[in-house]
């Protein structure tokens, strides 16, 4: 073959990209892309902040952002965010930040507590346990913080968890570095939380829906956690899929769109209500 | 002198001590045998269904049975080897890739006048190898139309008994292109020791130990794939993508050797052959009659089954491997064994790399029964991140998702992640930690340890 047509053929092929997640299985998707989604954070200017969640963290000097989580789980459970600090080639410290969708999590929980008295009751015996879970202030929150270390392998946990928007958020500390994670637990002090968001609810689709479409998807076996903001007028406004293959998002989507509820009733007026709905396998839950 | 002095202090600027992975456990195969009540033939005659599985699992194929030292038929007409026990073959019949890749001499056998892709070495791992995306007719991938499909690396042209099938009616794919165009992605074979445990192994049990990631301190998601007949957990396999055994086995019999069986009844064409408005399979290299692999008619009881479903009993009825950390007498890094046992907890390895579950009661042998099954694996498929993604979609697993591994017989591995690419666990334990890994907490925790704290880890691993 003369060269020249080597070239062309070289130039004109379509390689496939390298350490790309290209053919994606089931993965999140929402009905807009301005409404905040919780996997949506993004980090800059020396903090993380997610505007789901109205958080801005300040990350604490000499810590690095980690590679990113994978994405949200079909039992509602979301990695946040990571970061490190390094001593040469060695973890210091980390922190994984963490949000468990109260309305999917796979274990009955109704607040942030009942997930952290479940963290504390799944530590090992053979584990040093130190604390918790006490309420601790940060930022004006109440977080549930627990504390306990591993004599073998010297790692020392700290886990702090609170609610926001019926999630379970959740700083867990870890490292072998006392004096680092003291430091980082002050920093963690400044953080922000919060903000204007609707009202969560429940089940609230149990027994409030008028008017329905049924979705027809393509059943995978899968459970597909939707979280639904319904607006003042009983009006789907906004739909976030945690979790569904690109078939089955679309049908569900456009099925959401005539669904019809009762208007959330506060004080006498109605107002925007956030809640969850499962499509698919039904939601796992402990025994 | 002065060389000499430069030595001594470029010595004393390295590390101290760096981890290292102590290699393959040497000593006996550990594994390979039945299970001990199967050895004890109970109840009765299940020791000659295994000898007899076993002899059938080491066969060597051909396409008509008429080669010497190669009765069985059906091979091909495309195939990756002669035979189970070829690429299962190591440390003992049913495991993993042997340290020679047995694929060289299978595909020119018997005058076959393959082509052996660049990727297949002497010391290499064994490999299956998939396109990522169907081509078109440049040979470039169409990047919306995934493929997937096994594309076996040889074909029976130029053998003895190829007959009608040359090369004017099948062609390998083209490997090369593949490579430059990174459209390929490789799979090594998972050992198949214990797998009658795993099969037995309630999805209620599975199904608690997932709702357990969500109160531990490493969040590492998981979820299950799922038999699309009936919605249960399917488990076999790098995906997890297959249900059962005897599936397992058809599959693996149908692809890798091109036999035709009860369970997969047609020739395989391959996947570009197969597409819509694809040329199919040449006749001519339809060579016998379909399914080539059945039920046995008037034969003995242990003769009866086909070939699937003894593959498939020899699977279920092997023992899983055996755990060897030896003891203070017999292994200087006993205690550092224990150690890192506790390490790996410690750090979180078993919240994936789960060490056991309890089977249920089994019909078929007392040890399948009610027994610890210490495999380390939660059997969920995770995702492993961009490093590891091979852009193929099985079931409900994507393309960075995987079955975790199971660890039982890690102390006699040579090859190590879906294809092989790693040959020693450092290299393994570090390809856990890239974008959208659900390891990334605890591949920190790694990374926080000690480089001997590492080495009692990689001793434990070794252990296993």
């Amino acid at each position: 073959m003369p060269l020249f047509l080597m070239v062309v053929m070289l130039l004109a092929a379509t390689d496939v990209p390298k350490n790309e997640i290209l053919v994606k299985g089931a993965m999140p998707s929402a009905s807009d892309s301005t409404t905040p989604v919780p996997e949506d954070g993004q980090v800059g200017g020396g903090r993380y902040r997610n505007a789901y969640f109205g958080l801005a963290y300040a990350i604490p000097a000499g810590w690095t952002e980690q590679p990113a989580g994978p994405p949200p789980s079909d039992s509602g459970g979301y990695v946040l965010t990571q970061f490190a600090t390094m001593d040469g080639e060695r973890v210091k410290a980390h922190v994984l930040v963490t949000a468990s969708d109260l309305f999917f999590i796979p274990f009955s929980a109704a607040s942030a507590k009942d997930v952290s008295a479940r963290m504390r009751s799944s530590v090992p015996e053979r584990y040093v346990f130190e604390k918790g879970p006490d309420e601790v202030t940060i930022g004006g929150r109440t977080f549930y913080r627990i504390a306990y270390k591993a004599p073998v392998s010297g790692l020392q946990w700290r886990m702090f968890t609170t609610e926001a928007r019926c999630h379970a958020v959740t700083f867990t500390f870890t490292g072998t570095d006392t004096k680092t994670l003291d430091e980082a637990e002050q920093v963690l002090g400044t953080l922000t939380l919060g903000g204007n968001a609707p009202a969560c609810v429940n089940d609230y689709a149990t027994g409030n829906v008028v008017a329905k479409v049924t979705p027809q998807f393509a059943q995978r076996y899968n459970t597909i956690p939707v979280r639904v903001i319904i607006d003042a007028n009983g009006k789907v406004r906004h739909a976030h899929l945690l979790s569904a293959f690109p078939e089955q998002s679309a049908p569900i989507l456009s099925a959401l769109r005539e669904w019809r509820f009762q208007p959330y009733v506060v004080n006498g007026k109605a107002v925007e209500v956030e809640t969850g709905i499962v499509f698919g396998q039904p939601r796992m839950l402990a025994p | 002198m002065k060389s000499r002095r430069l030595l001594a202090v470029l010595l004393l600027a390295l590390p101290a001590f760096a981890q290292t992975d102590p290699g393959p456990r040497g000593g006996t195969a550990d594994a390979g045998a039945p299970l001990a009540s199967v050895a004890a033939n109970n109840p009765s005659t299940i020791l000659n269904f295994f000898i007899n599985a076993e002899a059938r699992f080491n066969d060597i194929g051909s396409v008509k049975g008429t080669v010497i030292g190669a009765a069985d038929d059906g091979l091909g007409p495309r195939f990756n080897a002669l035979g189970c026990a070829r690429c299962h073959a190591h440390p003992a019949s049913g495991g993993t890739s042997p340290a020679n890749n047995p694929q060289i001499a299978d595909g020119t056998a018997q005058g076959a006048t393959n082509t052996i892709p660049s990727f297949i070495t002497p010391t290499g791992p064994v490999l299956e190898a998939r396109f990522k995306y169907f081509n078109d007719a440049s040979g470039n991938p169409i990047t919306t139309q995934p493929n997937g499909g096994v594309m076996p690396l040889f074909t029976i042209v130029g053998r003895v008994d190829a007959g009608s099938c040359t090369s004017g009616y099948i062609q390998q794919p083209n490997f090369a292109n593949a490579q430059l165009k990174n459209n390929i992605s490789f799979r090594i074979p998972t050992p198949l020791f214990g797998l009658g445990l795993v099969e037995n192994i309630d999805d209620s049990r599975l199904q608690t130990v997932l709702t357990q990631h969500y109160t531990g301190p490493y969040y590492v998601g998981g979820t299950f794939n799922r038999s699309p007949n009936d919605g249960t957990i399917s488990r076999f396999g790098w995906k997890a993508q297959n249900k059962s055994l005897e599936l397992f086995a058809g599959e693996a019999y149908n692809v890798e050797q091109g036999v035709t069986n009860e369970l997969f009844t047609q020739e395989r064409p391959s996947p570009e052959e197969n597409r819509d408005q694809g040329p199919g399979l040449a006749q001519q290299c339809r060579l016998n009659a379909t399914p080539e692999d059945h039920t046995n008619f008037n034969v003995t009881a242990e003769d009866t089954p086909s070939d699937t479903v003894m593959f498939a009993m020899f699977m279920r009825l092997l023992k899983p491997p055996q755990e060897n950390p030896g003891n203070p007498a017999t292994n200087p890094n006993y205690s550092r064994v224990l150690n890192g046992n506790v390490i790996f907890i410690d750090i979180g390895c078993n919240s994936c790399h789960r060490e056991s579950f309890t089977t249920e009661p089994s019909s078929i042998t007392p040890d399948l029964s009610s027994k610890g099954a210490r495999l380390f694996s939660d059997l969920e498929i995770h995702h492993m991140g961009t490093t590891l993604a091979d852009s193929i979609v099985q079931g409900n697993a994507g393309s960075d998702q995987f079955r975790t591994a199971p660890l039982w017989g890690l102390g006699k591995r040579l090859f190590f992640l879906h294809d092989g690419r790693a040959t020693n666990l450092i290299q393994a334990i570090n390809a856990h930690q890239s974008t959208g890994s659900d390891a990334n907490p605890v591949m920190l925790n790694w990374n926080a340890l000690t480089s001997t704290q590492k080495q009692d880890v990689l001793y434990y691993l070794r252990s296993l």
